[in-house]
């Protein structure tokens, strides 16, 4: 069973990254559980889903527990829910988002330019659709062309095909972006 | 010229009211009954019943009716006229059940202007409990919770609503105030009760009758002193007539 | 294919599909999606939504509306549902049947939106004045919710009595693959006011209380024997048997899958009904059993009074101990329960009961 915590301040999309990863799991067969925090949790301050998916067995329990991979889009986020991710997981951060150096040294950190690299496509609010190719790429579960056409069937349900182009561009860069890291520039 | 006619009592009466002697509301459920018969209703008619006096009606009659959480006919109006929109739906409350506990849902039909019929009795007190304060007390008058006499600087003035939903509510159908102090006063009023019911099968939007009736009993007057009551007293106050007709034109 | 939806917009949807054509309520979180949808849906099926001003008045709509012979719904959560209850007892008073959807989040007073299982004990006593209570449902997925829809007019209308759907924050707002059923048609309940007065039991205007109160005593009887509800895995050998509803429910569910993996013998049972409670769940467990352990999203543990009842009762040679697992704020960790399973076995837990 996979588990990801995907966290940031209310704006940046997170919850949307966190529907994308659900649909491709979906479209791909798996259970798939997605919760988000709602209510005054959402007002003002962070945003967080949790998404869970497997192939073999129901989704016994779709709250938070340890989260294999954890987004944080800022740094109130990356507090808030490094303590709980499984050791061994990975923790991508983005843009404006600073390791401490105190930091826990049993998770790998990953850095992502995502909203420099949303803007050198021309798309600035894509940066959480970078993400989401980052996602991808680090869990490995998914082929990017299969994660590509579940995210632009997904937004096609919402009647937001327009933009499918560039999201996918933005998807794409994000995966890269992962893929083309080497350990000595992603790893800390 | 030594012809009686016979009392007729309205079909869908099948019980003598347990009203006290020289109260109103017999008076108007009886005028209520006729209206219905005459706009031949009498197979189309749900009645929410409110609590308090007012639900001794529910006892007498013979037709749809469902006696109501107190306070909350207004609401229950509101359901049942949604989903039957072509039967006429007329809640019976009184002043308490209407204006007091009521007064979110009696407000809020009104202000939807939900295609109902609100009859509200106005006896000025809580008759059923015994006579006690409600929002239509006149200033002054005594009852079993002012025993010295209503202070409206403390509890406020006596409630016009008919007078609020005719100045308020441009969508509304139909407001006015009756009362049952003589024959003429009596017609008058089963007029305004057709009108309502008349705007309510023409789907024209929310009508309300609030009738000054006496309450013999909790004034601690005679039945005659109680109609003198309402003519020296409250119609001064409460004046009886028509404050938004029928097909006025809407603004 | 299965579509990952909205709890609240799945169960909405569902609602309608199983026959639900009025709606009143007022919002809250966390279950105003429902209304929200409804808004919307209710005129594309003929049906009728009302925004009411309070939730005194949308359960009183809801009387209305039953009362005319439509099914009827309402949704709230914590306070909105203390709202309701007068008009739940009368609803239940007249014989007329409603769902109200509750989704339940913690705390007192104005509480909290975080999800929990605090309102056990007001759905299931029957919250308000009088001598009732309300067939309760408990669902633990997305997909059992919109199941128990049907069902939850069926039994209200069985019955003539209030069903209460008892979610969870979490049911409301997450999202799972559902796969919806499809549409029933329905037809207005033979007692409707219809206007012409063909139904003449009517309110308390033609009733004979006393009789009426055999025939309430011969009722819930019959609700007790015919309509418990419940999943149970393992029972029959456990040393230790968890009681755990909802969302607590299927975590649970992972938690003894898991430690029987390990070598513990343990059970769960899942109540499907929170009443009638599924004593006939009870009756199966193993004689020999340690202790039976409730799993709760609340602090003082209230489920547990009905499991200490029920073990007491189909276990009456033994005094069995009932523990309970109360957490607040979120649905615990299967790890949690798992650790606080070993604590109990350890003896460092002290039973409730």
């Amino acid at each position: 069973m996979r588990e990801i915590v995907f966290a940031g301040s209310g704006g940046q999309g997170v919850l949307t990254v966190g529907l994308i990863i659900s649909d491709i799991a979906a479209t791909e067969g798996l259970n798939v559980t997605w919760v988000p925090s709602y209510g005054s949790a959402m007002r003002g301050g962070t945003a967080n889903c949790t998404v869970k998916y497997c192939a073999e067995n129901y989704i016994y329990n779709p709250s938070q527990e340890q989260p294999d991979l954890l987004l944080a889009m800022n740094e109130p986020s990356l507090h808030m829910f490094l303590p709980i991710v499984a050791p061994g997981g990975t923790v991508l951060v983005g843009d404006t988002v600073t390791i401490p150096d105190d930091a826990r040294q049993d998770v790998t950190y990953v850095h992502v330019n995502c909203t420099e690299i949303a803007t050198s496509l021309g798309n600035p609010k894509g940066a959480n659709v970078v993400m989401t190719g980052a996602v991808v790429k680090l869990m490995g579960d998914f082929t990017k062309e299969a994660a590509i056409a579940a995210m632009n069937h997904m937004f096609e349900k919402k009647g937001k095909s327009k933009f499918n182009e560039s999201n996918a561009k933005a998807f794409d860069a994000g995966y890269n972006a992962v893929e083309c890291l080497t350990n000595a520039s992603c790893v800390r | 010229m030594a012809a009686t006619r016979e009392r007729k009592v309205p079909a869908l009466v099948d019980k003598p009211m347990d009203f006290c002697p020289g109260c109103g509301h017999g008076i108007v459920s009886r005028l209520i009954m006729e209206a219905l018969e005459e706009l031949d209703q009498l197979d189309n008619i749900i009645f929410p019943i409110g609590v308090g006096c007012s639900s001794n009606l529910g006892a007498g009659l013979e037709c749809d009716r469902l006696h109501c959480c107190h306070g909350r006919a207004g609401a229950v109006a509101t359901g049942m006229k949604r989903v039957s929109p072509d039967t006429l739906v007329v809640s019976y409350q009184g002043d308490g059940d209407a204006y007091n506990i009521g007064i979110a849902e009696t407000f809020n039909a009104a202000y939807r202007n939900e295609n109902i019929t609100v009859i509200v009795i106005n006896n000025t007190n809580f008759g059923m409990t015994g006579g006690q304060m409600s929002l239509t007390t006149m200033e002054g008058q005594k009852t079993s919770t002012s025993i010295y006499g209503r202070d409206c600087s403390v509890t406020g003035y006596p409630i016009r609503f008919p007078e609020i939903v005719a100045r308020e509510f441009p969508g509304a159908a139909y407001a006015a105030r009756g009362t049952v102090t003589n024959p003429a006063n009596i017609n008058k009023l089963k007029g305004y009760i057709k009108n309502a019911l008349q705007a309510q099968l023409n789907h024209e939007g929310y009508s309300i009758v609030e009738v000054l009736s006496p309450c013999p009993i909790n004034w601690g007057l005679t039945p005659v002193k109680a109609m003198e009551r309402i003519e020296k007293e409250l119609i001064p106050y409460y004046p009886i007539g028509e404050f938004k007709k029928r097909g006025e034109e809407q603004k | 294919m299965a579509e990952m939806m909205k709890g609240n917009e799945a169960i909405a949807e569902a609602a309608v599909r199983a026959g639900a054509r009025f709606y009143a309520g007022y919002p809250i979180t966390p279950s105003s999606e429902i209304m929200e949808y409804l808004s919307w849906r209710m005129a594309e099926v003929g049906g009728s939504f009302v925004q009411a001003e309070s939730e005194l008045a949308g359960i009183n709509m809801v009387i209305g509306a039953s009362a005319c012979g439509v099914r009827a719904l309402t949704a709230s959560s914590g306070p909105g549902i203390s709202l309701k209850q007068e008009g739940i007892s009368t609803l239940c008073d007249e014989g007329l049947p409603a769902v109200v959807i509750t989704q339940v989040r913690y705390g007192n007073g104005l509480g909290t939106l975080f999800t929990a299982q605090c309102d056990y004990n007001r759905e299931t006593r029957g919250g308000g004045q009088g001598d009732y209570r309300c067939i309760v449902l408990c669902p633990s997925s997305v997909q059992e919710f919109v199941d128990l829809m049907l069902p939850a007019y069926e039994l209200s209308e069985k019955y003539r009595i209030v069903v209460v759907m008892m979610g969870e924050g979490t049911l409301g707002q997450m999202m799972e693959p559902v796969t919806l059923p499809d549409f029933v048609e329905t037809k207005r309940t033979p007692w409707a006011l219809t206007g012409k007065y063909d139904y003449k039991k009517i309110g308390i205007f033609e009733r004979d209380s006393r009789k009426e109160a055999v025939e309430l005593r011969e009722k819930y009887a019959a609700i007790k024997e015919n309509e418990q509800r419940w999943f149970d895995e393992g029972v029959e050998d456990a040393d230790y048997v968890f009681v755990a509803y909802g969302v607590p429910g299927r975590a649970t569910l992972g938690a003894i899958r898991e430690l029987r993996a390990e070598g513990e013998k343990v059970g769960l049972i899942r109540p499907i009904t929170a009443w009638p409670f599924p004593e006939k769940a009870f009756a199966k467990i193993n004689p020999a059993c340690k202790g039976v352990i409730t799993v709760e999203e609340n602090a003082t543990g209230q489920l547990v009074d009905d499991a200490a009842l029920y073990i007491k009762k189909t276990h009456k040679d033994r005094n069995i101990p009932a523990y309970a697992l109360t957490y607040v704020y979120n649905t615990p960790p299967i790890r949690s329960i798992k650790a606080d399973y070993h604590r109990i076995k350890n003896g460092e837990v002290k039973e409730v009961y």
